[in-house]
């Protein structure tokens, strides 16, 4: 019903058109697509399965996934919440400053990681605004796990509420008013009326905001101060491997976040799919 | 239960959408809001709802103010214009939500929720597409779920937004006779919005006429269509001739106030012979047939509808010269109405031609 729709013939460019148009496609997504795809397995490989192995259960590698985990689970159930609740606020609320706050959902796309990276030394480094205060307080945000949840749940910000304001904004609010005229509470109206209508939308924005968490380098890695098993996610020791020369050893490790690009984009398929089925079923409208 | 609202006043924005609004509906009554679009009557449904927040004014259930309480606490019964079901339910649970979603006390259990659902579904005449979602049934059938739905609840208060608004002409009537017969079973009070005069007179008790965030007028049917209270209220009843007349007193003699005579399309009445009237074109509508006419001293044509066989013995056709006359009218002196004892001490001349 929703499948894509291909063109009608009037618009069918000849073939002598066609063929060299899609050619240039294919060959663009082998140089720039394929090609460093296979070569990440292949350089990952190069040692053979033991050293591939090896390279992974390294206490410092497994330091690394550890803490890369540990942050993805903190940034990602923590933007969900907020994605939630700043879509919830711009799609069903007219407040002063809602323009404002639609555009600072957009701004970690916009600003340079690095430089979202830096602001957090700014504020909470050595030398930054709030130093005197941490540093009478024994807390350490920079170079340590807090600045790296932060600099993530920054980078991955925007993500889940990008994804449900569109589709709030669509939907209306009208099966929810419906919900309150029959005694539904705040809480009976999200869980049995919302949560059904965004569900695929939000599984759809948590898995992109998830894949960003996991491999985000250029904010982390101002905050992180590369401590090795301490302060180390997995790209980060991607780098430090590669660094050191140890090129197989890196490459292993990278082939892990390869993999779970392809995991999320194979997620990522399924929901889009079952995103556009659901969608169709509307009763509401003749 | 009785619904009172008084000197309501809401503003969106820069607009006045509703500019004082004085209304007491009885206990078991069928009121139907009427007006033309952005006249108010949707805010005023969702004010009683508790969807919107009056500026001013307040709203009463029974005596009891209810003006600062919630949708969720007012027991209100509402069917939204797009009926709002909801699409990841079937049927029957969008039919149990109400009841689903009560406290923990108050839920019914499930074999009493089961009961009490498969009535209203037959109620609706719907029992036998409880496991089906609302994208599978016809535009009828979604507004009874959501009737059904809204019955749920056990609502004192039934309040629908253009019920028949998105339905097909045929579904709508017998959706309409349906639900006044509906209403006769279980004498819930009853508001709905329409901007269809003939909806409005069918299934109502008493119908209030809106206008520019206004109550024009309300009374039942006989009374607004009779005696309509204002210019506006006899324009939107219904397709009306204005036609300038003017009073002369039988008894002082004093003469010719201006006054504006309207005039329905089935009661011009047209007889052969030379008035200055020119029959300019005939239109057949099935059952009736609309005559236009022109005369010389009215800038647009003058509308007759008459009865199909009336026509056939009249004679009529284009080109014809006839003299128009009315068979009842209703007079205005600006935006009043003359009243019938004012009518009875003055003659009135000049509405044309002769008068009965």
């Amino acid at each position: 019903m929703n499948a894509v729709r291909l063109p009608s013939n009037a618009l069918r460019d000849p073939w002598w058109l066609r063929a060299p148009l899609l050619l240039l496609a294919l060959a663009f997504v082998a140089l720039f697509l394929v090609l460093p795809l296979f070569a990440v397995f292949g350089y990952a490989f190069e040692k053979g399965l033991d050293f591939y192995l090896a390279s992974l259960v390294d206490e410092d590698a497994r330091a690394a996934i550890r803490l890369t985990l540990l942050v993805t689970a903190i940034a990602v159930p923590a933007n969900t919440l907020f994605g939630i609740a700043a879509a919830w606020l711009i799609t069903r609320f007219s407040f002063p400053g809602r323009g404002l706050l639609l555009s600072l959902i957009d701004l970690p796309f916009a600003v340079s990681p690095v430089i979202a990276g830096l602001i957090y030394v700014l504020l909470f480094g050595a030398q930054g605004l709030f130093a005197p205060w941490l540093a009478a307080h024994d807390v350490k945000i920079i170079f340590a796990v807090p600045g790296i949840v932060l600099a993530t749940i920054f980078v991955t910000f925007p993500f889940v509420a990008r994804e449900l304001i569109p589709l709030m904004q669509a939907q209306g609010s009208e099966q929810e008013q419906a919900a309150i005229t029959l005694g539904a509470g705040g809480f009976a109206m999200f869980w049995r009326v919302v949560l059904p209508k965004i569900g695929w939308g939000l599984a759809y924005g948590v898995i992109l905001c998830n894949a960003r968490a996991i491999g985000e380098f250029g904010a982390v890695s101002v905050v992180s101060g590369h401590i090795r098993g301490l302060t180390n996610t997995m790209p980060l020791h991607v780098e430090i491997l590669y660094n050191e020369y140890q090129r197989t050893a890196a490459f292993a490790v990278a082939s892990l976040l390869a993999l779970l690009a392809l995991a999320t984009l194979a997620l990522k398929q399924l929901v889009g799919w079952r995103m556009r089925r659901a969608t169709p079923a509307d009763g509401n409208r003749p | 239960m009785s619904i009172e609202l008084s000197a309501i006043e809401y503003r969106y924005r820069d607009a006045t959408a509703l500019a004082g609004i004085d209304l007491a509906i009885e206990s078991g009554e069928l009121l139907a809001l009427l007006g033309p679009s952005g006249c108010g009557k949707t805010t005023l449904l969702r004010t009683i709802a508790g969807l919107e927040f009056p500026d001013r004014g307040s709203v009463r259930f029974e005596g009891r103010d209810v003006t600062a309480l919630s949708a969720r606490k007012r027991h209100v019964g509402f069917v939204f214009q797009h009926y709002a079901l909801f699409n990841h339910l079937t049927v029957f649970e969008n039919v149990a939500f109400g009841l689903r979603v009560r406290g923990w006390f108050r839920r019914p259990r499930r074999a009493e929720l089961e009961r009490a659902v498969g009535e209203l579904l037959e109620l609706v005449q719907l029992g036998d597409f409880v496991r089906r979602y609302p994208a599978q049934l016809s535009g009828g059938q979604r507004q009874r779920v959501a009737l059904a739905r809204a019955l749920a609840v056990e609502p004192q208060i039934l309040l629908l937004d253009e019920p028949f608004g998105a339905l097909d002409a045929r579904v709508r009537a017998d959706l309409r006779r349906w639900l006044r017969g509906l209403h006769d079973r279980i004498h819930v009070t009853s508001v709905f919005v329409t901007h269809d005069q003939e909806e409005a007179f069918e299934l109502a008790d008493r119908v209030a006429v809106m206008n520019k965030g206004r109550i024009e007028q309300i009374g039942d049917p006989e009374t607004l269509y009779t005696h309509p209270a204002n210019p506006f209220v006899c324009r939107f009843l219904g397709e009306v001739n204005e036609l300038p007349a003017a009073l002369h007193a039988r008894w002082t003699g004093i003469d010719d106030e201006r006054v504006v005579a309207f005039v329905r399309p089935h009661d011009i009445e047209f007889s052969a012979g030379e008035g200055g009237a020119r029959v300019e074109q005939v239109r057949d509508l099935g059952a009736n047939m609309r005559v236009e006419v022109r005369h010389p001293a009215l800038a647009q044509p003058l509308v007759a509808v008459w009865e199909r066989s009336r026509f056939a013995r009249s004679g009529l056709a284009p080109g014809r010269s006839v003299v128009v006359s009315a068979q009842r009218q209703v007079l205005f002196r600006g935006d009043e109405p003359v009243d019938a004892a004012e009518r009875a001490g003055n003659a009135l001349r000049d509405i044309l031609v002769t008068q009965h």
